[in-house]
């Protein structure tokens, strides 16, 4: 069955009971969610909103008590539904007898690939993730970083036409953050349908098109980044103004932020905005910069979680 | 394809631990032990001298019978040692498959959860099978060679204790995919081979139990668990060229494996991770 979405969930409700059935847990409650094929979507909340418990029930680890997640229009539950799926766990365990070749080999191999494709792709994507010379080295010998980056080969190794990947930068350095970006935007390009599970709010801003955010279970808010992060107001630089005019801009500015004898004053109005430079210009103090300004991603987090 | 690479990946993780070699290890030296260390010198079908270690042993009138002494006793280390040591470096194989990081990704793949714990389980009785294989039939060629005394019953032992083991392991797989304890999995397991011999004498303790209830308590267990005990009996029958009571162990057992088997498959199954 073809659907126009790669991930759709419907009222998906996941409810934990205790083994002794004395406590029940609402993990995720009635999370309705669409990600079309070819979007970089991020999935974000706090500690303990279901977010590891979403992404669980999409790969049928977490069997839902309601509701029903589909791949491409099937149901996750089927084991045919999961082979457009490339994954990176959280907290990955690898097993450590495994080379990085042989890791790969191990997981091709479920993945359907014949032997002799996975001989000619385990070293190009090995080379890909930059690994290419650790192939034959046991994985226990390896960073959390290189593993992070194996991990994403394995994810990456059958083609997948939808990526989902949980905190797929922790543990990288900067360098390989930026390769794994890149990497990402390739598979963009290629209209790969990627899902990002992160904490790391710049990350997830800097790489995805969409997002949800969930909090206690449910979708808080859902939207196109740009939509989400627009609209916020205006940025004044000035250099070194007087004292008694910093207080009555002060007053006047939603927040006010010095830096190297520059002063950021941030306006949520146009007409607040043209009313502190005609003040400015008034005591002839130097403008540095004016710059229409958009809500940063960690601003909305925070602002829908703790409403 | 997918099924061979799980059984691969088994294989894999029993030679990671040591103690698979261990046991690879334990099964050599008795190979080298007959290989150099054991000489029969054999007149007119006869046994003229036994020596071990260079030293003269009383020579036996009947080499057919030392033969299948010494079966027997390879056999019955099998039974013992062999088999609980399989268990012991069994038990965390399950477990191990089911960790957090692991199997979430494991379960990612288009692969069916039965599908994924049978290709373990596969895997699992294939090492018993060849190391059990590679000790019998080491064995079996190098007494064969020196003494011409080719038992065919002797190779029993390795379809039985494959065939046990298979019927343990199930139990090993059940306690993993519950408990996620490979200890736990050690003591029920290796708690059913001690208490077999025990339930095996079921004539006496007829006579000894003194209420019905006790003595219902005690069939419903003989019949319930498996005859690693008779299997082992029957094993030795063979060498021997001993006939059996019946094949009721064989099928009791066979048929306890896979209430234990299908009972891991279905919670298995079942389970959120």
């Amino acid at each position: 069955m073809e659907s126009e979405y790669a991930i759709e969930t419907q009222d998906l409700t996941k409810v934990y009971i205790s083994q002794w059935k004395r406590r029940q847990v609402r993990a995720i409650d009635g999370v309705s969610l669409r990600v079309r094929p070819g979007a970089i979507f991020g999935l974000l909340g706090p500690n303990g909103a279901g977010k590891t418990t979403f992404v669980k029930t999409l790969l049928s680890a977490v069997r839902p008590t309601r509701g029903n997640a589909l791949i491409f229009g099937r149901d996750a539950s089927e084991p045919e539904a999961r082979r457009p799926i490339g994954y990176l766990p959280e907290n990955h365990r690898f097993p450590t007898y495994f080379t990085g070749a042989g890791m790969l080999d191990f997981y091709a191999a479920l993945s359907g690939i014949e032997a002799s494709r996975r001989k000619k792709l385990i070293p190009e994507q090995l080379e890909l993730v930059g690994l290419g010379e650790w192939a034959t080295m046991r994985i226990g010998k390896y960073s959390k970083g290189m593993l992070q980056r194996l991990g994403l080969a394995q994810a990456l190794i059958h083609s997948p036409t939808i990526l989902i990947l949980d905190e797929p930068t922790d543990g990288v350095d900067p360098v390989g953050r930026r390769q794994i970006r890149e990497i990402l935007g390739r598979f963009e390009e290629r209209g790969v349908t990627i899902f990002v599970n992160s904490h790391l709010l710049a990350e997830v801003e800097t790489l995805c098109r969409e997002v949800a955010i969930l909090d206690k279970g449910k979708v808080a808010l859902s939207g196109k980044m740009q939509d989400l992060t627009a609209g916020k107001g205006y940025r004044l630089t000035v250099a070194q103004p007087p004292e008694a005019l910093t207080e009555e801009l002060r007053g006047r500015a939603s927040s006010m932020a010095v830096r190297d004898g520059l002063v950021d004053f941030q306006f949520s109005s146009r007409e607040l905005a043209n009313g502190a430079v005609d003040l400015l210009r008034a005591e002839r103090c130097e403008i540095e910069a004016l710059a229409p300004t958009t809500s940063t991603l960690e601003e909305v987090f925070v602002r829908t979680v703790q409403k | 394809m997918v099924t061979l690479a799980l059984i691969r990946d088994t294989f894999r993780e029993a030679l990671a631990r040591k103690i698979f070699w261990v046991l690879f290890g334990l099964s050599t030296l008795l190979i080298v032990f007959f290989l150099f260390l054991l000489r029969i010198d054999i007149v007119a079908g006869a046994t003229a001298t036994v020596s071990l270690f260079g030293r003269q042993g009383p020579p036996d009138a009947n080499t057919d019978r030392l033969v299948r002494g010494v079966y027997g006793g390879i056999a019955t280390f099998l039974y013992t040692w062999g088999m609980f040591l399989a268990v012991f470096a069994s038990a965390g194989l399950v477990p191990s498959v089911l960790e957090p990081g692991r199997i979430e990704l494991l379960l990612s793949k288009p692969l069916s959860r039965t599908h994924i714990l049978l290709g373990r389980f596969a895997g699992n009785v294939l090492v018993v099978l060849l190391n059990s294989a590679y000790l019998v039939l080491g064995v079996w060629t190098i007494l064969g060679v020196k003494t011409g005394i080719w038992s065919p019953g002797f190779l029993i032992a390795i379809a039985t204790t494959t065939f046990i083991f298979a019927v343990l392991l199930a139990v090993v797989v059940l306690i993993g995919v519950t408990l996620e304890s490979a200890a736990a999995a050690t003591m029920i397991t290796v708690a059913l081979m001690i208490i077999s011999p025990i339930l095996a004498q079921t004539s006496l303790m007829m006579r000894l139990l003194s209420s019905e209830w006790s003595r219902n308590l005690w069939r419903v267990l003989y019949y319930a668990l498996p005859k690693v005990y008779e299997l082992g009996k029957m094993t030795l029958d063979a060498i021997q060229s001993r006939t059996f009571a019946g094949f009721a162990p064989i099928w009791s057992s066979a048929l306890f494996g896979a209430v234990m088997l299908s009972a891991a498959l279905a919670i298995f199954a079942r389970r959120d991770f």
